[in-house]
Formats: C-alpha cells, sequence, structure tokens
C-alpha cells in the first residue's frame, strides 16, 4: 500500500508539472539551417512569437517589438525567436518580408507545415510565448499595442 | 507491490516526473437568427444553436509524445460543414518517437507534407473544414548533419470521422547537395518525392486504374540573397469531375512546374512565382473528386495572389484552377504567375521621415490553359500548349504603404485593383473589375489603444460598391470592443442593399481569449489560404472560446 501511495504520489507530481516543454522541437530558420529550440533556451528567457505574413496583428506586433528589442536587450538581455506558421503559398515571403522590415531577431524559423503549431498546442497567430529554463512563464494570444511591453516586463522578472 | 518492483517503479516514475501535460481548446458557438432582411433556410431551422469544439492533448515522456484530438459538433456543426462532422468523436491520436539523433516515428494520425506541398499535403483547418490526416504511419530520417532526410508513410485518409477505402503511400527525400559537397558558399537541395493512391475497382466507373501515382523532383538553391527554386510533378491517370459527377468513363494524367525567385537584402525584398497546373488536383477517392467540401484533398494547391487583410477585398477572392474539365465549361489548368516587391524607406530620409516607410507591391495574373479541345458523347480528349495561356482568369494589383505618423499613431493606406473573371472561376456568368481603397489606423492612447479601418470598393457589376468601417476600442489591457460594418449600397437589387453590421466583446488573458458578438455575416466565399468554402449569409450570436493550458 506504502509504495502504492508513493508510485502514486510521483505520478500526481508529474502531472502537476505541466507545461509545452521545447525538447524535440526544431525547425529550418531563413537561411535554411535546422535549429532546435531547446539549445536557444539557455541561461536567457526565449521569447517565441508565432506569425504569418498574411496576419495583420502580428505584423503589428513584430513590427512594434523590433522598434524596441534593441534598447530592451541593452537593459536584459533575451532570445527572440519569430516562427512563421505561413504554409506553402506565402512561405517563400517570409524571408523577404523578414528582410523588407529589417527586422532584429534572434531567429526567424518556419513551420509551413505547422509541426510546431501543433506541438506546441497553439490555436492562432498571434501568440506568444516566454520560456525559462523550459518552463512557460507568460503567453498572450491576439495583440493590442502595449502587449509587447507586458512581455519584456515578464522577460526582466525571470532573471 | 513486490520489493524487488520498486527500482522499476522508481525509474517509471523519474520518467513521469519529466512528462509534460498539455491541452488546448478552441469553441466556436452560434445562434441563428432571423431579422428582418436575412433569414436561416428552413431546412438549416430547426436547429438554430450550433457548436464546433476542439480539444487537443498531448503528453510528452521523455522521447515519446502521445495525443488526441476530441471534437464536437454537438447539436449540429455550423452552417455548411461537411455533413459528416457530426456528434462527438475521437478525431485524431497518435504516439511519437522521436530519439532526437534525427529518428522519427508516429503511428496513429499523420500530418506532414513534401516539398511544396504539391505532391502531397496534410493539414487542418477548422474554419474550412478540413481535417486530412492520414491514419497509419510515419517513419522520419535525418542522417549526419542533415545531408539527408528520408519520410514514407502508409494509411488511409481521414475524412469527417471516418476514413477513405483507399491506402495512401508516400516516400519523400531531400539531399543536401552543397553540403555533400563540403561547401558552404552556396545551399542546394535535391528533392524527391513519390505518392501513390490504391483504391479497388467499383461499380460506377469502367475499368479505373488501380494505382494514381505522383512523381515529383524538385531543386531549391540559395546564392548569398538570391534564391531559385524549381519543381516539377506528374500524376499518372485518374478520374475527373465533369459538372456535379465524377466521369466514370475517362481517366488523364497531369503535371504541374513551379519555378520560385527572389533577392532580398535588408530593406529590400523582391519574390517572383510562375506556376502551370495542368489537371493537377489530388484527392485520395475517385468518388469525392471536386468535392465542394473540401474533403480527400491528397495535396496542396493554394492560389497564389495576396492574401488579403480587407473584409471588402475578400469578396472577389482568386481559387486556383488545377483541374480538367470539359463540362459545363472546357478547363484543363492554370498559368500564371505573381511578384512582390518590398521596400523600405529609412528612418531620416525624405519619404522615410522620422519613422520610416515601409511600402509593398504585388501583382498577380492567372490564365486558363490554351488546348484543343474534342468532346464527344462519351469520350474526351485534350491537347494543351505549354506556355500558351488561354483565356484571363484573374489578375490583381496592390499597393500597400504603412508608416508611423507620430510617437502613437500608426497608419497604413493600400490600394488594391481586382479583374475577376466570374464566369471562369465560380462557374456562373460575369466579370468584375474592382478598385477598393482601405486607410487603416492604430491610434495608442495612454494604456488603451483605437483602431480605425475604412475601406471602400467600386465595382462595375455584380455586388457593385461597398463602403465599410471598423472600429475597435482596447482597454484595460484585457478587453475590447469592436463594431464592424458592410454597406453595400451599390447594389442594383435595392432589397440587398444590405448593411452587414456586427458588434462584439473580447477579453484576453494569458494564453486565453473570449469573443462575444453578434451580427451579419455575408454570405460567399470564405478563404483561408487560397483554398474556400461556401457560407450562406446568416444573423446570429456568436461565442468563441480559445484557451491552452
Amino acid at each position: 500500500m506504502k509504495n502504492f501511495v508513493l508510485v502514486f504520489f510521483l505520478f500526481a507530481t508529474a502531472l502537476s508539472v505541466q507545461s509545452q516543454s521545447l525538447s524535440n522541437i526544431s525547425a529550418k530558420n531563413i537561411e535554411g539551417k535546422t535549429i532546435a529550440l531547446d539549445q536557444m533556451d539557455d541561461e536567457k528567457p526565449l521569447v517565441i512569437s508565432f506569425w504569418a505574413t498574411w496576419c495583420l496583428p502580428c505584423m503589428e506586433e513584430l513590427g512594434n517589438v523590433n522598434e524596441k528589442i534593441g534598447d530592451w536587450k541593452t537593459e536584459k538581455d533575451f532570445n527572440f525567436v519569430a516562427v512563421s506558421i505561413d504554409d506553402p503559398r506565402t512561405v517563400n515571403k517570409v524571408k523577404t518580408v523578414a528582410n523588407g522590415k529589417s527586422w532584429e531577431f534572434d531567429q526567424i524559423l518556419l513551420d509551413p507545415s505547422q509541426s510546431i503549431k501543433r506541438q506546441l498546442n497553439i490555436n492562432n497567430v498571434p501568440t506568444t510565448l516566454v520560456y525559462y529554463k523550459d518552463k512557460l512563464i507568460y503567453s498572450h494570444v491576439g495583440y493590442v499595442p502595449g502587449d509587447e511591453d507586458d512581455m519584456f516586463e515578464k522577460v526582466k522578472e525571470a532573471l | 507491490m513486490k520489493l524487488k518492483l520498486l527500482p522499476l517503479a522508481f525509474v517509471l516514475a523519474h520518467s513521469f516526473i519529466n512528462a509534460q501535460f498539455s491541452a488546448s481548446l478552441e469553441s466556436n458557438n452560434q445562434y441563428y437568427v432571423d431579422d428582418s432582411k436575412i433569414k436561416l433556410a428552413e431546412n438549416e431551422a430547426e436547429e438554430r444553436f450550433r457548436s464546433n469544439s476542439y480539444l487537443t492533448m498531448s503528453y510528452k515522456i521523455g522521447k515519446f509524445t502521445v495525443g488526441a484530438q476530441v471534437e464536437s459538433y454537438e447539436p449540429k456543426a455550423l452552417l455548411n460543414y461537411y455533413p459528416e462532422f457530426d456528434g462527438v468523436n475521437v478525431g485524431t491520436f497518435y504516439a511519437n518517437y522521436n530519439n532526437e539523433k534525427g529518428l522519427d516515428i508516429t503511428l496513429g494520425h499523420v500530418y506532414d507534407q513534401f516539398g511544396s506541398g504539391l505532391a502531397f499535403r496534410t493539414w487542418e483547418d477548422r474554419q474550412l473544414g478540413i481535417a486530412n490526416s492520414i491514419v497509419g504511419g510515419e517513419v522520419k530520417y535525418s542522417g549526419a548533419d542533415n545531408l539527408y532526410t528520408l519520410k514514407a508513410l502508409y494509411g488511409k485518409q481521414r475524412v469527417g470521422f471516418d476514413w477513405t477505402n483507399s491506402t495512401i503511400a508516400g516516400v519523400d527525400t531531400e539531399f543536401q547537395l552543397a553540403k555533400a559537397f563540403n561547401t558552404d558558399a552556396f545551399t542546394s537541395s535535391l528533392g524527391l518525392s513519390f505518392v501513390n493512391k490504391h483504391e479497388s475497382d467499383d461499380d460506377y466507373f469502367v475499368d479505373p486504374p488501380k494505382d494514381v501515382s505522383v512523381y515529383g523532383v524538385r531543386l531549391n538553391n540559395e546564392y548569398k540573397n538570391f534564391y531559385l527554386n524549381l519543381e516539377y510533378l506528374y500524376k499518372t491517370k485518374d478520374a475527373i469531375k465533369m459538372a456535379t459527377e465524377v466521369d466514370p468513363v475517362n481517366f488523364y494524367s497531369g503535371n504541374a512546374v513551379n519555378l520560385m525567385f527572389g533577392y532580398t537584402k535588408k530593406g529590400f525584398g523582391f519574390n517572383g512565382n510562375i506556376r502551370r497546373l495542368e489537371n493537377f488536383n489530388l484527392y485520395s477517392e475517385r468518388n469525392l473528386i471536386g468535392n465542394q467540401y473540401n474533403q480527400a484533398v491528397l495535396n496542396y494547391v493554394p492560389a497564389l495572389t495576396k492574401q488579403f487583410d480587407y473584409s471588402l477585398a475578400n469578396i472577389y477572392v482568386y481559387q486556383a484552377q488545377p483541374q480538367l474539365t470539359f463540362f459545363p465549361q472546357k478547363k484543363a489548368g492554370e498559368v500564371g504567375s505573381q511578384f512582390d516587391l518590398y521596400y523600405q524607406f529609412k528612418k531620416g530620409t525624405a519619404l522615410g521621415g522620422k519613422y520610416g516607410t515601409n511600402i509593398s507591391l504585388n501583382l498577380a495574373n492567372w490564365y486558363g490553359l490554351k488546348g484543343t479541345y474534342r468532346v464527344y458523347e462519351d469520350y474526351n480528349t485534350v491537347k494543351t500548349d505549354f506556355w500558351s495561356w488561354g483565356e484571363k482568369y484573374y489578375s490583381d494589383f496592390n499597393v500597400d504603404i504603412r508608416k508611423k505618423l507620430s510617437e502613437n499613431w500608426n497608419s497604413a493606406l493600400i490600394y488594391i485593383y481586382q479583374d475577376y473573371n466570374q464566369d471562369r472561376i465560380e462557374e456562373t456568368s460575369g466579370r468584375v473589375y474592382a478598385t477598393t481603397v482601405a486607410f487603416d489606423n492604430i491610434i495608442k492612447l495612454n494604456k488603451s489603444s483605437l483602431k480605425v479601418e475604412v475601406q471602400h470598393q467600386w465595382a462595375d457589376s455584380s455586388y457593385k460598391n461597398w463602403a465599410a468601417a471598423l472600429t475597435e476600442f482596447n482597454f484595460m489591457k484585457n478587453w475590447s470592443i469592436f463594431l464592424n460594418d458592410l454597406y453595400n449600397y451599390g447594389n442594383d437589387v435595392k432589397e440587398d442593399q444590405l448593411h452587414y453590421y456586427s458588434g462584439g466583446i473580447v477579453f484576453r488573458k494569458n494564453s486565453t481569449r473570449v469573443q462575444a458578438s453578434y451580427g451579419r455575416q455575408r454570405g460567399g466565399l470564405l478563404c483561408v489560404g487560397g483554398v474556400c468554402r461556401m457560407v450562406p449569409e446568416n444573423t446570429g450570436f456568436t461565442l468563441n472560446i480559445n484557451t491552452t493550458f
């Protein structure tokens, strides 16, 4: 009985430790290199922003982040990854949009078959997640101006 | 439990400690009402409350992941979904093993794509009611340093809560050529795809091919800031759709050529895409070829035009025309091109102003294939010329200028010109020339923000002129309210000069979003990625819930 209780307790603990882990999730970046997300989740917090070239609020959010990211990083360093869920219809536009808009993110990843989106249980774009040491510490769905500031506050709190 | 089993229990428990459970829920609910102008069709009116809900769960233990999606269409699915989406059932389930060294095995429902998806793509789109996973298994393997990748899958395709009678087998490989030559001066990859559907005889068809295969080859190259991708695909003989029925006697092969190229550097980007499709739609079951609900679709043939963000530009939406048919119209496919240009005027320049200006241009032209069609009573042939362009199906040209006018004011001005051949695209009649202008503003007010968007469309026929306005106020961090109206004031039929108004409230917190609204929905094509679903116009209350936990 005791053993049963012990095993039950351990299982229950396991179930309570819940969040989408980043292990085993990788994708190609716009340079064609394969990037593993858990390798970017190091000593610095990792922000993952799901977007698409055809999604207006996503473009608004990433444009505003891009304007501020230089200043933010001098204040507190973190990694910022923009994961495009553009499918084969628009995936070729991702690199041109990112360069055309002079985005300075750490990585821009391509998820044309939406496997990362499925692995992290993302329903819609834009969705922004903040991870620190493989734990999800903040998220927002949708975007209104000012959300990016809340996100950075959480990044600062994490450190 | 015996004492000697304790270490095993401990190891098991330890691995469970590192397990993660995650889930997401999406629920789209509608209560349809009749107003003075828009009424629910009689055959639909029995069930006024409709709901589509999806609960997705995954559980990860070390290198293993198991997951499932439970779907509910109770008491009935939203208007005009595939009728087999009915009741509550398990939509998908899978078990996956990934050893982090290149081997990935999935049993159960598989979503994937080969290359650009022209040979094979399975995906889920809840708005369109597409969930066409393969039920079976897939093995993926990436060789050392990703020098090559290999995918092999086998199974049946999901249709509603059932699966097709046919079996699908597919193999895809990709080799990194530049890496193999030990150079990083350029990147180059060669991909080969093979997809086969095997379907037994059927009394309806006269000697149909039991096996239909697609062979594809693709070459992707990148050198400095340039890229050039080319692919060619060939499909062996398969049935085609004629008007409302699939032709039981004639079977035809098809092919596709897709060329993509571009140049990009900081502040500038250019993309070009030329594509020719001849009889290149692919369905996993003969009987379902060309079905209006996009079921049993095995490949992805998106319309290569700009995906518009503004409601009035989405009235005349192009849909790719890959199909061969002789009746009611003679069509063999499509050929055309799309070009994009992005440019950023830097801060401090004359056109850039204090904050910089972004401009993007897009141009698309699509034509039918020119060919000689011979139509006999039960025997039809077509001979197409490779690069001869036939009748114009669609073209558009658009300019999008985005500028920050002050610290708290972002604005965008959009011009869109569309030439839409309704006769050929929708197989009804007419041709529409439409010009749309949109002015979009987001103004930040302390901790709140206001979005104001106005649009106007001038069209020479069909619905004629429209005016539209949207305003959205975001306040107290988590709340938004919105009001939207599309007014078809130019309609020739006085009774159809309707306001399609809607208003609602949105609450967002962390990974949760809840939206409640009331209003009218314009009827017509609802399109995602150039794939469309017909929706009838309707009025009602809507409640959408979206959360991840």
